[in-house]
C-alpha cells in the first residue's frame, strides 16, 4: 500500500501556508525566520513527494538536500542579522525596522 | 620659367597649395602662438605669410601668363585638385565635389589684387595698430581672411567658392567688431554676418539648381555645358497648387533655368556686395580698424560678388532678364548710395557709402554684359579705394592724438587745413580722389567710362524669351542714373576732400609748445566745450604711407592696362578668352556705333562739373551755400543725413515683425511650456510618486504580501480557462470564409457552435473552426473551452462581412456591442 501523492501535496501546502501566512502576519523577527523554514519544509516535502513518483534520477531529493543547505546558511545570515537589529534598536519587532523605507 | 612649369604643370598645379597656405599657417600661428610670440613676431609672421603668398602669386600669374594659350575660346587653366571632398548621390546621377582650386586670368588677376593690396595693408597696419592689445588677434583674423578670400578666389568649383564666401563673411565679422567691447561695433559685426546670411542663402539655393539641373559645380564644366541649362521651368502653378485668381494670374509663370539660378546667384551677390537692398550692413561695417575698412569692405570681400557674376558670366547672359536686374539694381545702389554720402559728416562714412556707389557701378558693368570693364571697375577701385581708406586711417591716425573720441577724429568738421601738415596723406588723397572722380587719364576715369559706355551701347540676346525683356532705353536709362551718380560722386569726393585737406584746421588749438601728446591710448575724458589745445597734427610713419603711394601711382596709372579710348587693352585681352562664352550672347545696340568719343566728353564734362561745383562751394563759397541749402531745406536734409532711414524701415517692418515673433515666441515659453505643460508633467508625477510612497513603507512584510497576492493573480490566470480566438479573415471578402484558430493552452479542449445551435456534448482537441459569413451580414460562432482542472468558459464571436460600403455599421449599428471579444476589422483588400 503506498500513500497517495495528493496526501503529500495537501500537508505540504497547508505547511506552505501556514508558514507564508505566519511571516505575513507575525511581528517578532524570530516567529519569522521559523516561518520561513517552515515554507522551505513545506516546499522540501513537495520535492521529496515528486521525486516518490519520478525517481529515475532523484532530481527532487537533490534539490531538497540543496534547499535545506541553503536554509541553514539562511538561518545563519537571518540570526545575525535579528542579533544585529536587537542591538541597534533594543528590540526584535519587525515593524521597526523600516530602514528600507529610505 | 620652363622648370617651373615642368615642376608644376597645368593639370596639377600644386603651386597654389603653397600660395593658400601660407596666409593659413600665419593665421594659425598668430592665432595660437601670438600672445607669446609678442608683437615683433608677430608682425613679422604676418608679414612673412602675406608678402610669400603675394611673391608666390607673382610667380604664378607671370607662368600664366607665359603659358601657351589655348587654342580656340578656352582659357588658360591651371588646376589644383586637393581631394575629393564628397559626392552628392541620389537623382540620376552621383555629383562629385572636389577641392579644387585653379587660376585663370581672372582669378590670376583678383589674386593678385588679394594678396598685393593685402600685403600694402598688412604693412599699413603694423603701425595702425601698434598700440593695440589685440595686436596678435588682429594679424591673425587678418591672414585668415586672405587665405579665405584666397579660397573664394581660386576655387575651381562653386562648393569651394562658397567656403571661401563664408569664410570672409566669418572674418568681416570678426574683424568689424574687433573692438568687441564697444556694444555698438560688436552689434555692426552681427548686422553684417545677419545681413550676409539672407544673401549666401541664395547662394546655396543657386548651388542645389546647378546641381539638380546641370550635375555639375565645375566652372569649367558648366561653361562647357553652359547652353543644355536653357530649358524652361514652370514657376507657377506648382505641385497642383491654387491660388485665388485675383492673387496670381492663372496663366502658367514660366522662367528659364538660367534666369532662375542667375537670380540665385545675384542674391548671393547683393548681401556680399553690399547692393540694394541688403546694403545696410556695410556704413555700419565701419566701426572695424580702418585698415579693415579698406582690405575687407573696399578692396577684396565686396568685390567677391562681382567676382562671382564675372566667373558665372555664361549663365548670366543666358538671361536677359536677370541681367537687366543686375544691372538696374546696380544702377539705383550707384546713384542712392551717392546722395546718402553727400550729407555724411564722417570721413569713412562719407568712404563706405562711395563704396557702395562704385559697387553698383560694377554691377552695372557686369550687368550689360561687359564683363571685362566692370571687373577692371574692380581693380581700379582696389587701388584708389583702398588708397582712399588707408588716407582716412592715416587722418584719423592722426586726429585720434588729441581727440581721443572715436566718432570725433572722423568728423570732417573738426578736420581742415590738414594739406600742411599732412603732405603725403594729402597728396595721395588727392590722385585717389582725382581717380574716383573719373579726372581724365586716371585709373578710375578709363574703367568708369568703359562701364558707362558698354552700358550705353551693349544689348544682350539670347535664343529664348525670358521673364520679361528690356525695353531698347533700358541701356540709356541706366547710363543716365550712371552719370548723375557719377557727378554725385565726384562731388561727394571733393566736398570730403576740401574738408579735410583745405581751409583752417578746425580739430584743436594748435600749441607749438604743447606738451607731449598722451599716449595712444590715453583715453582721458575731455570735458564738453572745453576747446582742446594740442601739437600740429603730423604725417603717419613710413609704414602707413609707403602703401599710399603705391597705391597711389596704382590709381593714378592702372588704367593705362585697360583705355580702350587709348587702345590700350591688354586687360581685355588677357580676360578675353574668360567671358568669351559670355560674349558671344553680348551685340553692340544699333545706334550705338561711334558714340565712344562723345560719350568720352560726357565722362570728362561729369568730372569738370561734380569737381567744379565742390570747389565753389566749399573753397570758394567757404561752404554757405550748403549751409543755405541746409537751412532751406531742413527735412530733406534731415532725412538724407538719417540715411534715408532705411535702417529704421528695416527696423519698422521686417525687424518688428521678428521681434513680435520672438515675442510671441517667449510668452508661448513662459505661459504655455513652462506654465502649463511642465507644470502638468510635474503635476502627475507626483500624484503618482505620492499613491506610490504610500506603498513603500519600508517592511518587509509588506513586500512579501503584495508578492504573495502578485504570485495569486499569476497562478489565478494560469489555472483557469480563456476561450480566446485569432480570426484569419484574409478571404471574408472575396468568399466570406472565416477561420477561427483558438488559442492554445495547457489540458485545453475546445467545442464550436454557430448561432443559437447547442454545443456538441463532448469537448474536442479541434482549435480550428471554419465557417461562412453572407454579405453584409453578421455572423455568431460561440467557442467553450475547457482546461485541465475542468473548469469552462464560453465566448462568443459576431463578426460581420464588411463589402467595403459600410453596411455592417448599417445593418448592426453596433455590432461589436454584444461580444465579448472584440473582432478584428477585415483589413481591406487590394482590389475590390
Amino acid at each position: 500500500m503506498t500513500v497517495p501523492i495528493h496526501y503529500f501535496l495537501v500537508l505540504a501546502a497547508a505547511l506552505f501556508a501556514t508558514g507564508a501566512v505566519g511571516f505575513l502576519v507575525r511581528r517578532n523577527l524570530l516567529i519569522l525566520l521559523m516561518s520561513i523554514e517552515l515554507m522551505l519544509n513545506g516546499v522540501n516535502l513537495t520535492l521529496v513527494a515528486f521525486n516518490r513518483l519520478y525517481p529515475a534520477n532523484h532530481a527532487g531529493q537533490l534539490l531538497a538536500f540543496f534547499v535545506i543547505a541553503i536554509a541553514a546558511a539562511e538561518a545563519a545570515v537571518g540570526l545575525a542579522i535579528v542579533l544585529a537589529f536587537f542591538r541597534l534598536r533594543g528590540s526584535v519587532r519587525s515593524d521597526e525596522a523600516t530602514a528600507l523605507k529610505h | 620659367m620652363e622648370q617651373l612649369q615642368l615642376q608644376f604643370p597645368s593639370s596639377d598645379f600644386s603651386l597654389l597649395a603653397l600660395i593658400l597656405l601660407l596666409p593659413l599657417v600665419g593665421a594659425f600661428v598668430n592665432g595660437v602662438f601670438g600672445k607669446r610670440l609678442g608683437n615683433q613676431g608677430v608682425r613679422a609672421m604676418a608679414l612673412t605669410a602675406v608678402g610669400g603668398s603675394f611673391l608666390l602669386c607673382l610667380v604664378a600669374f607671370a607662368m600664366l601668363v607665359a603659358a601657351p594659350h589655348g587654342h580656340g575660346h578656352t582659357a588658360t587653366r591651371f588646376t589644383w585638385n586637393a581631394w575629393r571632398w564628397f559626392t552628392i548621390d541620389g537623382g540620376t546621377s552621383a555629383v562629385p565635389l572636389d577641392v579644387a582650386f585653379s587660376i585663370d586670368p581672372l582669378s590670376g588677376v583678383m589674386m593678385l589684387v588679394v594678396t598685393g593690396i593685402g600685403f600694402l595693408i598688412h604693412l599699413y597696419s603694423t603701425a595702425y595698430m601698434k598700440a593695440d592689445p589685440g595686436y596678435y588677434r588682429f594679424f591673425a583674423y587678418l591672414n585668415l581672411f586672405i587665405f579665405s578670400m584666397l579660397v573664394l578666389v581660386l576655387g575651381d568649383n562653386l562648393a569651394v567658392l562658397f567656403v571661401g564666401w563664408e569664410g570672409v563673411g566669418l572674418c568681416s565679422y570678426l574683424l568689424i567688431g574687433f573692438w568687441f567691447n564697444d556694444e555698438k561695433k560688436s552689434s555692426a559685426g552681427k548686422k553684417a554676418f545677419i545681413a550676409n546670411r539672407i544673401g549666401d542663402f541664395g547662394l546655396l539655393v543657386a548651388m542645389a539648381m546647378l546641381v539638380y539641373y546641370a550635375g555639375t559645380l565645375r566652372f569649367s564644366t558648366l561653361e562647357e555645358s553652359h547652353a543644355s541649362l536653357g530649358q524652361m521651368r514652370q514657376l507657377w502653378p506648382i505641385a497642383g497648387l491654387e491660388l485665388p485668381s485675383w492673387l496670381i494670374p492663372t496663366e502658367p509663370i514660366r522662367a528659364s533655368v538660367p534666369t532662375l539660378v542667375a537670380l540665385a546667384l545675384f542674391v548671393g551677390c547683393i548681401g556680399k556686395s553690399a547692393q540694394l537692398p541688403l546694403y545696410v550692413w556695410l556704413p555700419d561695417a565701419m566701426a572695424g580698424p580702418t585698415p579693415v575698412s579698406a582690405l575687407i569692405h573696399a578692396a577684396t570681400m565686396v568685390t567677391a560678388g562681382i567676382y562671382l557674376v564675372a566667373r558665372t558670366s555664361f549663365i548670366f547672359v543666358q538671361s536677359p532678364f536677370a541681367m537687366a536686374v543686375v544691372a538696374g539694381i546696380g544702377a539705383l545702389t550707384a546713384v542712392f548710395a551717392a546722395t546718402i554720402a553727400f550729407a555724411q559728416t564722417d570721413l569713412k562714412k562719407v568712404l563706405a557709402y562711395s563704396t557702395i556707389s562704385q559697387l553698383g557701378y560694377m554691377f552695372i558693368g557686369v550687368g550689360s554684359g561687359a564683363f571685362a570693364a566692370g571687373f577692371f571697375h574692380v581693380l581700379t577701385h582696389a587701388f584708389f579705394k583702398g588708397c582712399l581708406f588707408l588716407c582716412a586711417g592715416s587722418v584719423i591716425h592722426a586726429m585720434h592724438h588729441v581727440i581721443h573720441d572715436e566718432e570725433q577724429s572722423q568728423d570732417m568738421r573738426k578736420m581742415g587745413g590738414l594739406r600742411k601738415h599732412m603732405p603725403i596723406t594729402h597728396a595721395t588723397f588727392l590722385i585717389s580722389c582725382l581717380a574716383i572722380a573719373g579726372c581724365p587719364m586716371t585709373s578710375g576715369f578709363f574703367s568708369k567710362d568703359e562701364v558707362l559706355f558698354k552700358a550705353f551701347s551693349s544689348q544682350i540676346i539670347t535664343a529664348q524669351k525670358g521673364l520679361w525683356v528690356a525695353p531698347a532705353w533700358y541701356g540709356q536709362a541706366i547710363y543716365a542714373l550712371g552719370v548723375i551718380g557719377a557727378v554725385c560722386t565726384a562731388f561727394y569726393m571733393f566736398r570730403a576732400y576740401f574738408l579735410t585737406f583745405w581751409g583752417e584746421f578746425r580739430g584743436w588749438t594748435i600749441v607749438k609748445q604743447a606738451k607731449k601728446a598722451h599716449g595712444h591710448h590715453a583715453h582721458d575724458a575731455h570735458h564738453e566745450g572745453e576747446p582742446l589745445r594740442g601739437q600740429a597734427p603730423h604725417e603717419s610713419p613710413w609704414q602707413m604711407t609707403l602703401p599710399l603711394a603705391v597705391l597711389a601711382v596704382f590709381a593714378l596709372f592702372g588704367g593705362l592696362v585697360y583705355a580702350e579710348p587709348l587702345h590700350l587693352t591688354a586687360l581685355e585681352r588677357f580676360w578675353h578668352p574668360v567671358f568669351a562664352t559670355a560674349s558671344t550672347h553680348v551685340v553692340e545696340r544699333a545706334g550705338a556705333h561711334g558714340m565712344m568719343l562723345p560719350l568720352l566728353f560726357v565722362g570728362a564734362a561729369i568730372f569738370a562739373v561734380g569737381t567744379g561745383a565742390a570747389y565753389v562751394v566749399y573753397v570758394v563759397k567757404n561752404g554757405q551755400p550748403a549751409a543755405a541749402f541746409v537751412s532751406a531745406m531742413p527735412g530733406l536734409h534731415r532725412i538724407v543725413r538719417d540715411k534715408w532711414r532705411i535702417d529704421e524701415l528695416y527696423q519698422a517692418t521686417i525687424l518688428g515683425f521678428f521681434d513680435a515673433l520672438g515675442e510671441t515666441a517667449v510668452a508661448m515659453d513662459k505661459w504655455l511650456i513652462d506654465g502649463v505643460i511642465a507644470r502638468a508633467t510635474a503635476g502627475i508625477v507626483q500624484v503618482f510618486g505620492a499613491i506610490l510612497r504610500l506603498l513603500q513603507t519600508g517592511r518587509v512584510q509588506v513586500y512579501a504580501a503584495s508578492m504573495v497576492l502578485g504570485t495569486a493573480g499569476i497562478a489565478w490566470f494560469a489555472l483557469a480557462p480563456h476561450a480566446t480566438a485569432e480570426l484569419d479573415s484574409s478571404k471574408l471578402r472575396s468568399n466570406g470564409e472565416l477561420i477561427f484558430t483558438a488559442a492554445p493552452g495547457h489540458g485545453y479542449a475546445y467545442r464550436w457552435a454557430e448561432g443559437d445551435a447547442a454545443m456538441p456534448s463532448e469537448f474536442g482537441s479541434k482549435a480550428v473552426f471554419t465557417t461562412q459569413v453572407d454579405r453584409c451580414a453578421t455572423k455568431t460562432v460561440r467557442l467553450e473551452v475547457k482546461n485541465v482542472f475542468g473548469s469552462t468558459t464560453e465566448t462568443k464571436f459576431t463578426p460581420c462581412r464588411e463589402m467595403g460600403n459600410n453596411c455592417c455599421a448599417r445593418i448592426a449599428p453596433s455590432p461589436q456591442a454584444s461580444t465579448t471579444q472584440p473582432v478584428k476589422v477585415a483589413p481591406v483588400e487590394g482590389s475590390r
